[in-house]
């Protein structure tokens, strides 16, 4: 048999199928280097200090809930993050927000709502209830029965539930947030805007207010009542009150928190992002009318039947004038 | 090997739908997905290569007694998986809520069968390594790193870097592993049933690489809209969209491989399924690029339309190649031929309607949701709309479950029925007979 010529390193590893298993492998450790490995390292958000950070004392029964929200698997039907066009889920999320956060819960299904900001929209009892039977309090819902859980772990579930989102609200109440002030650049855009060119707004003139009348009777007054008392028809059904427009503690709102207010919403509540369906301009005019809605002086009723007294519901005179009033001109 | 595949249907066939909302219904939505991709698809592809790669080879098995006892392992980790995920003892990552033992089971059961089928490979006696061989050594390569990073039971990544990995995984346990390994044997399996040369493998090295190129950064897609980096989402976007390359190829290859041949589904049923399958994929194919686009996505996401997609995937498509896989291959693993034809056509149409039912209704109740999501109507206003769907979907997983039942039975019958099995495999026109016993 005669010897056969060594293979060079060029026929051994360069040719044929080890090349392409070669191939295979590096391709992909490439698409692994890229797509997993990258990230890590270059996506570092600094946390954001509103999402809830379990490492801390104070949550432990909260953090035990998580546990339990995961075992149940809850993140099959309920996701944790908003989107810029939800409403009705509070305000938009941030990376930050997830450092605590693991396993992550975001979810990618959702068959019952997003419970981002769910903490606080319902009383604990409420959510107590609605996870032992469902449909007693919301007769359409598809939920499961949870009523085999533990009084400990439904405690401990209800206390995680009532925390999520809890960060994302404003402790101090009259300062919006820095992308509304004039300490960013987005800030400064926007009361640019808001001063100067087209679309300029005189949030104190009395022409404004009237323009934000009719955009308020539209998309407020369903819940904040007519003239701003909190007792719109939908008061009644809500856990947390609509806010009372006319209680004095109001004035000291700056332009910038009701506009943040009107366009992210209130977390906690059902008070919805509106920033999603009104325009900056009309969002302008209806911190004007809302800024003439307070009293000066807390308005108590004493008596049952002060409360009974029913208004009449004045319905505007339509005009042409009156026509569009979301237009407000 | 035949015991894996029967052990195989029969462990995950019983949960293949378990959709009715339900006491514990996330417990067993974590056990019907589990118990499908890691039951079911998985063990059953397992089975299928340990046949088609030492018949491509044409060699045996490295080691029969190793290709036994990883089947063993994998059903240990089955029942494991059983036990565990029923009780919610879950790590709570969608598609990976194994726990850290049987992860490290599987990871291991995927090493040996690596390495058993690499050794099959080395032996064997053609010198040409067909495609399918090229899509089997890839997955096999691909799929134990996949879910080795993906599984992340040893580390505690912060939230969205887990999500990032999560995704990557769970998109990947479909491309680097359901896909590619169906797809192999579709290459497989067509131009055996229909007795005609591959249209070109040049067209299938194409679609080959152009998978293993454009499938593994996709991951990102499941979480467009949540705060990740941008540029993570537009790699994933892109790459999505350029995934119709491959499969383009693919299906020109399967389809150009059917030529003239369309009207031998009508008879040969293992052939009918895998031309289902190759359908199905098409549509499940187009589908996706266009939900991971962010328009789409934006309109789409978070509702039933995607469960309908993924169902579409791995239902309609893999796991009817799958089937045509075991119509295929058990009359010549076992010797005997199956036991009646008239229920593997009872198996076909019932799991074909069923499907079909099941696509639609999930599709429609996603579209409602998607709505209903979009225009900000409260949910309570819209779940009692979709409650028909829910039905609809109930009744199809009825027929599903009905049909692999029904397989089931076949199978069962096949092999132990007491009477000889003299016939081999039912001659269909022009069909040499080949028997692997």
């Amino acid at each position: 048999m005669p010897k056969e010529k060594p293979e060079s390193f060029q026929q051994r590893w360069l040719s044929g199928y080890t090349l392409g298993a070669i191939g295979i492998l590096s391709t992909f450790m490439i698409i692994i280097f890229s797509t997993v490995f990258m990230p890590m390292v270059l996506f570092r958000p600094s946390p954001s200090g509103r999402g809830n950070d379990y490492t801390v004392e104070q949550v432990a029964d909260a953090h035990r809930g998580r546990q339990i929200y995961v075992r149940e698997g809850c993140f099959y039907c309920h996701t944790q993050f908003t989107r810029l066009q939800d409403r009705g889920y509070g305000p938009l999320v941030q990376a930050g927000d997830y450092n605590y956060e693991t396993p992550h819960q975001l979810g990618t299904a959702r068959t019952g709502p997003d419970l981002t900001n769910e903490g606080g929209r319902m009383s604990s009892q409420w959510q107590k209830a609605h996870l032992v039977n469902p449909r007693a309090l919301k007769p359409g819902s598809i939920m499961p029965s949870f009523s085999f859980l533990s009084d400990r772990d439904m405690n401990d579930l209800v206390a995680y539930i009532q925390s999520l989102g809890n960060k994302r609200t404003s402790k101090n109440f009259v300062e919006a947030p820095d992308e509304y002030r004039d300490t960013t650049d987005h800030g400064k855009a926007l009361l640019d805007r808001k001063t100067t060119g087209k679309e300029a707004v005189d949030t104190n003139s009395s022409a404004a207010a009237n323009a934000g009348r009719g955009i308020y009777t539209q998309n407020c007054a369903v819940c904040h009542g007519l003239e701003g008392w909190g007792n719109g028809p939908n008061a009644i059904s809500l856990e947390k009150k609509p806010a009372n427009f006319s209680r004095p503690f109001y004035k000291q709102y700056p332009d910038e928190f009701w506009f943040y207010r009107i366009s992210e919403g209130v977390p906690g509540t059902r008070m919805p992002r509106f920033g999603e369906i009104l325009s900056e301009q009309q969002r302008w005019y209806l911190v004007a009318y809302l800024k003439t809605l307070q009293k000066d002086q807390e308005v108590v009723i004493s008596k049952i039947d002060q409360l009974n007294k029913a208004e009449q519901v004045k319905l505007p005179v339509l005009t042409d004038q009156q026509y569009e009033p979301h237009t407000g001109e | 090997m035949g015991a894996g595949l029967f052990a195989a249907a029969e462990f995950a066939m019983p949960d293949l739908v378990h959709n009715v909302p339900q006491l514990s219904m996330p417990h067993l939505r974590m056990w019907h997905v589990n118990g499908v991709a890691i039951g079911w698809l998985s063990m059953g592809y397992v089975g299928a290569m340990f046949h088609m790669i030492p018949t491509l080879c044409k060699t045996r098995l490295w080691s029969e007694r190793l290709g036994n006892f990883s089947m063993w392992a994998w059903n240990l980790v089955m029942v494991g998986a059983f036990c565990t995920l029923l009780n919610g003892n879950t790590e709570g990552r969608e598609y990976a809520e194994l726990g850290a033992i049987l992860d490290v089971l599987v990871a291991l059961d995927l090493i040996l069968i690596l390495y058993n089928v690499y050794r099959t490979i080395l032996n064997r006696r053609v010198q040409k390594l067909y495609v399918s061989l090229w899509y089997f050594l890839g997955s096999l390569f691909w799929f134990p790193l996949v879910y080795l990073i993906g599984q992340r039971t040893f580390v505690a990544l912060p939230g969205l870097n887990d999500a990032i990995v999560g995704w990557f995984y769970g998109h990947n346990i479909l491309g680097m592993w359901f896909t590619t390994v169906g797809v192999g044997m579709m290459y497989y399996l067509l131009p055996r049933l229909t007795q005609a040369p591959l249209y070109s493998h040049g067209l299938s090295m194409l679609g080959f690489w152009g998978i293993a190129l454009f499938y593994a950064p996709t991951g990102t897609h499941h979480i467009l809209q949540s705060p990740v980096p941008e540029w993570l989402k537009a790699i994933a976007v892109i790459s999505s969209i350029f995934l119709l390359v491959p499969v383009l190829t693919v299906l020109t290859n399967f389809f150009m491989t059917m030529k003239g041949k369309w009207g031998m589904v009508v008879t040969d049923l293992p052939l009918r399924f895998a031309v289902t399958s190759a359908c199905f994929y098409l549509v499940t194919c187009v589908q996706g690029p266009f939900q991971a686009t962010r328009w789409v996505n934006w309109y789409l996401h978070f509702s039933q339309w995607v469960v309908g997609h993924a169902h579409l995937a791995l239902l309609g498509t893999f796991s009817f190649i799958l089937t045509s896989a075991f119509y295929y291959s058990l009359p010549r693993l076992t010797g005997r031929d199956w036991y009646s034809q008239g229920l593997i056509r009872a198996h076909y149409w019932l799991k074909f309607l069923g499907f079909l039912l099941m696509m639609t209704s999930l599709t429609i109740a996603g579209l409602v949701q998607a709505a209903g999501w979009a225009f900000g109507v409260p949910i309570d206003q819209w779940s009692l709309q979709i409650r028909p769907y829910w039905f609809l979907r109930e009744l199809s997983g009825i027929m599903i479950v009905l049909g692999q039942l029904i397989f089931a039975y076949n199978a069962y019958k096949s092999f132990y029925t007491s009477e000889p099995a003299v016939v081999l495999v039912k001659p269909a026109p022009g069909k040499t007979q080949e028997v692997k016993a």
